[in-house]
């Protein structure tokens, strides 16, 4: 095992070794696309050094993981456990699946700029950060890094005017959480005179909550509910899912959400694990909320990508179920599920992506009739899919609410877990009719889907994907007990340490 | 046949073999062309059935624990395992699944005329999750198999289904999933509340009978949530709605395995899970009163629903939801006879109601239609059809010498000293059986032959006579001789009453809850 002193600068690299790369990388690939920016080629080559800079810099994280490197005395500024581990993991996977997804889609949709692929570099960077973020001022220097590249990439397709519709609507409800968490921030380091995780946290700990901590406590978790897109702070979340370009779509739900709750988590558990009688309900409140509203309104929708972004808010409050806890098992259930749902995800948009022609926004459940006919690849994938959000046994999506369930059960608590499973029932009243739509509907002309493409990079990344979905739902054992010891570090670091 | 069996290790291999043949042979069906997938499924299934049919030596007929019991982990650091077995009622059931299944895959032959390797596919690892769902000694792979077979049966319902086909596949799926759903939150503080009284993490289904008294006041709830999911897949009025829509709908193969096996998943359910974990609950005066009243309207509702049906698929299916309330009361009236007796409706149901959606699909493909009234003097002709529709109505009336009339007539005398009002109201829903399906029967086959179309009817082929011999036999044996089926289940059944009969101490749950003839692995 060893150890980093954060206070050099050498041992501070070392510890943000994946992001240093993924950053110094972003910029490298900044300065080829500005002289190659031409046509399909450099958009390709651009998307292949960013994909190659995702894998170096996800190389780098192993070697921090796999060494068990931890911090020397007090996590200054970043954290040095696996949860953040974990969390930047399903970020980079995330980008890499984006960005193969993103290569044949670009050229079908003469998106030629290829400083796309810098912005999702720059945005995964902004992820880890926020992920692994130890301060409340790194947190917020990685949700906006992590942000303002969103913003941009959702707005990408400057020919569409949904596209700059979502772009607009994500930026001002961005902004508008920005400002409650920089409040929020605020307001803590006036309670706690730090903007250390576990040093507000040991100030906090053994009083009761006073009234300036605890507004700020309430901002904080309503600056992480919009970015989470839990009910009531969903609103935004159907029209910009909508109208971005689909496997930006893919990775808002999938990335941002996950590098959210992962800060999310590590803030309510190192920061306030002394306060989880005022900040519980509250998660409970917005988990029943989310997972109430967000499946009845998906129930009711015909555009795809619309129900699989009510799905992603549903989704949003089983991923708070699993916080509810604030044990270890819960945080480890939090990761779980957010790797079981951004696979699941990226497969879905991916193949979304595929499926529709000349942006998808009104790609609906007709489109799809038939499918499994002439393709059945991709419909044996979307159905794979479709069976994981479900939670349906034999794919991951199963394992993560299992696991969900019994995080919360452990606890003693029946409510939640009961919800979970009535909601998902719901659930199964959108996703089938997307598998019936494929499998038992005929398809409106034998050559229906005869100019649908799946590139070679898109095959890759949805192949891998659904395997692991496949694989993981089958064999969980070795994912389920690596998150089990991520959720275990979290709390080690949460104990109160005495300040310096 | 005993000796011949354990020289070539049958025991430790059978059960794993019957598990993973129907899926090794969904490659060659996949991989063929569509024409021949019939023949592959049809090989495969029969081999399995063969295969299985030594379990009936290689089971100790004495004891009444699960036995050619495999225990390999799974999930070690949850506690879950590879872990399979069988006693006498998984025996009868595991049976009746490998019998059914390539009498459907033939009855299929012409039935099925598009996608035939994916129906046969389909059949296949539908075959798989029947066959999981009765040897599954672990809650965990008992729960992934009591769902994963949904998903078959949702397409071949939603894909070769009749003209609603979709409004069925969809509401079969979502009812059972309903109740299947809240059954796992059971099944998980289930094994957390025996955690925190024990220290063992453990999904191990014997682990828990012993220890299931540690769930305490939380006892009514998951009772509650396991018995929903098992009454909606019975299912239990007023949960039936699901089932005629599905058995309509479903292609004949579909409907075979659905009323056949499916259902029984429910009574199996009861019978395995919901009253041995929570006796004092299951048997409570209240529970038990409700549970029987349930099962006489069930008894009584499906009987006169099935009286005014013109859809003669619809009859049947509502006269499903009768003899289901025949095994509930029994299930109910904890007597050994009782008992015995609803599993013997189990497996009767199983054949003669199988039988009749298979002469039903038989009929349908020549005419194309199921309703009633298009029928009427048949009996000329089509003679030999004829004569095996009234051997099957018969015996699914509960004519003495047929098997329906074992199983309902244990049922009624077992239940009798439990519930005498109950009983006699049930006792009536025999004759209304016989008054439903012999006035559907005389307006099939018998009365005038008014309608031209029927004149030119053909009899049976050869291909549907094999599908229907089987059947038949089964039928006479099993309501002449059905003493060595008895037999072989009676030690499951004393088990069952005596996990399940209140006041039996947690010494006397434990030394039940041990397996004999254990197959240790990777421990």
């Amino acid at each position: 095992m060893n150890r980093l002193d954060l206070s050099t600068p050498w041992g501070v690299t070392l510890a943000l070794l994946p992001e240093v790369v993924l950053s110094g990388w972003a910029l490298v690939v900044l300065l080829v696309v500005s002289w190659r920016h031409q046509g399909p080629e450099d958009s390709r080559l651009a998307g292949w050094l960013s994909f190659a800079g995702v894998v170096l810099s996800g190389a780098a994280l192993a070697a921090l993981w796999v060494n068990g490197t931890q911090a020397d005395g007090l996590a200054q500024m970043v954290a040095l456990d696996s949860f953040r581990y974990g969390a930047a993991a399903i970020a980079l996977v995330s980008a890499g699946a984006t960005i193969l997804l993103s290569l044949g889609y670009l050229e079908r949709e003469r998106l030629l700029a290829p400083e796309y692929y810098v912005l999702v570099l720059l945005a995964t960077a902004g992820m880890m950060f926020l992920a692994g973020a130890e301060d409340l001022i790194v947190l917020f220097l990685g949700l906006e890094v992590m942000s303002v590249a969103v913003y941009a990439l959702a707005g990408f397709n400057r020919a569409s005017a949904f596209s700059a519709e979502a772009a607009l609507k994500y930026f001002l409800i961005g902004a508008f959480a920005s400002g409650f968490l920089l409040y929020g921030i605020a307001l803590v380091y006036g309670a706690t005179g730090t903007t250390n995780l576990s040093l507000a946290g040991a100030q906090l700990a053994g009083k009761p909550l006073g009234p300036m901590a605890a507004l700020g406590l309430g901002l904080l978790i309503i600056g992480f509910g919009f970015k989470v897109a839990a009910v009531p702070f969903h609103m935004w979340a159907p029209d910009v899912y909508d109208g971005s370009p689909t496997p930006v779509t893919g990775f808002m739900a999938t990335g941002v959400k996950a590098a959210a709750f992962a800060a999310l988590v590590r803030v309510l558990m190192e920061a306030f694990p002394s306060a989880i009688g005022t900040w519980q309900p509250i998660v409970a409140g917005l988990a029943l909320a989310s997972m109430i509203l967000g499946n009845l309104v998906a129930l009711a929708q015909r555009s795809l990508k619309r129900l699989l972004a009510y799905s992603s808010v549903a989704h949003a409050g089983y991923l708070l179920v699993a916080v509810w806890p604030g044990t270890p098992a819960g945080a480890g259930s939090v990761l779980l599920y957010l790797l079981a749902y951004s696979l699941t995800s990226l497969a879905a948009f991916g193949l979304l992506a595929i499926v529709g022609r000349g942006g998808e926004r009104d790609v609906t459940l007709d489109d799809i009739a038939g499918l499994a006919a002439t393709r059945p690849g991709i419909a044996f994938a979307l159905a794979v899919c479709m069976l994981s959000l479900l939670g349906f046994p034999g794919t991951f999506g199963f394992i993560g609410k299992w696991y969900i369930i019994s995080a919360v059960v452990a606890e003693g608590h029946y409510v939640l877990p009961v919800v979970l499973v009535l909601t998902s029932v719901l659930s199964a009243g959108y996703y089938l009719p997307v598998i019936m739509a494929m499998y038992m509907k005929p398809a409106p002309s034998a050559d229906r889907y005869a100019q649908v493409r799946l590139p070679a990079p898109a095959l890759g990344a949805v192949t891998l994907t659904i395997a692991a979905v496949l694989l993981f739902g089958v064999w969980p054992g070795a994912v389920l007990d690596l998150a089990g010891r991520t959720g275990t570090t979290l709390t080690q670091t949460g104990v109160p340490i005495a300040g310096p | 046949m005993t000796a011949f069996l354990q020289s070539i290790g049958y025991g430790q291999w059978i059960l794993q073999a019957l598990l993973l043949l129907p899926l090794i042979g969904v490659v060659p069906v996949l991989l063929g062309d569509e024409r021949s997938a019939r023949r592959t499924a049809l090989v495969i299934t029969t081999l399995e059935f063969v295969l299985s049919v030594g379990l009936w030596w290689s089971l100790n007929p004495g004891v009444g624990v699960p036995q050619l019991v495999t225990n390999v982990p799974w999930i070690r650091s949850w506690g879950i395992a590879y872990k399979v077995g069988i006693d006498g009622i998984s025996l009868v059931m595991v049976l009746l699944t490998t019998a059914l299944m390539p009498l459907s895959v033939l009855a299929s032959w012409s039935y099925i005329t598009t996608k035939e390797r994916g129906f046969y596919a389909l059949m296949l690892t539908l075959l798989t999750g029947l066959v999981g769902v009765f040897i599954a000694l672990d809650m965990f792979l008992f729960y992934v198999f009591f769902e994963i077979m949904l998903i078959p049966m949702y397409f071949i319902i939603g894909i070769w289904g009749g003209t609603n086909r979709l409004y069925a596949a969809i509401k079969f799926f979502i009812y059972t999933m309903a109740g299947s759903l809240l059954m796992l939150v059971a099944i998980v503080v289930l094994v957390w509340k025996v955690r925190s009284a024990t220290g063992e993490l453990s999904f191990s289904y014997d682990y828990l009978l012993q220890n299931a008294s540690a769930v305490g006041s939380a006892a009514p709830w998951l009772f509650a949530a396991f018995a929903l999911a098992f009454a909606i897949k019975v299912p239990i009025f007023p949960f039936h709605t699901w089932l005629p829509d599905a058995h309509v709908e479903a292609p004949t193969a579909g409907s075979v395995v659905l009323a056949g096996v499916m259902l029984k998943i429910g009574t199996y359910g009861f019978l395995r899970f919901a009253v041995p974990f929570f006796p004092q609950v299951a048997l409570s005066p209240a529970v038990s009163r409700l549970m029987v009243v349930l099962a006489v309207i069930g008894i009584i509702y499906g009987a006169l629903v099935a009286l005014v049906q013109p859809d003669i698929k619809k009859l049947v299916a509502y006269s499903s939801v009768s003899h289901l309330g025949f095994v509930m009361l029994g299930i109910w009236g904890m007597t050994l006879q009782s008992v015995q007796g609803a599993l013997m409706v189990m497996i009767s149901h199983g054949f003669s109601t199988g039988a009749l959606f298979l002469l039903i699909g038989m009929l349908y493909e020549r005419r194309h239609t199921r309703l009633i009234a298009d029928y009427g003097g048949i009996a000329r002709v089509v003679p030999v059809f004829s004569l095996i529709l009234t051997v099957v109505a018969l015996s699914s009336i509960g004519l003495p010498g047929l098997n329906g009339f074992v199983g309902e007539f244990l049922v009624l005398l077992g239940s009798f000293t439990a519930f005498p009002w109950a009983t006699g109201i049930a006792t009536t829903g025999v004759i209304f059986a016989a008054a439903y399906l012999l006035w559907a029967l005389q307006r099939v086959i018998f009365n005038r032959l008014d309608d031209r179309e029927n004149e030119h009817l053909l009899d049976l082929t050869p291909r549907e006579l094999v599908v229907m011999l089987p059947l038949v036999v089964g039928i006479v044996w099993l309501g002449l001789y059905p003493k060595p089926v008895l037999e072989r289940m009676e030690p499951a059944s004393r088990r069952f009453l005596e996990a399940a009969a209140p006041g039996v101490g947690p010494s006397a749950r434990a030394a039940l809850g041990a397996s004999a003839g254990r197959v240790e692995v990777g421990r």
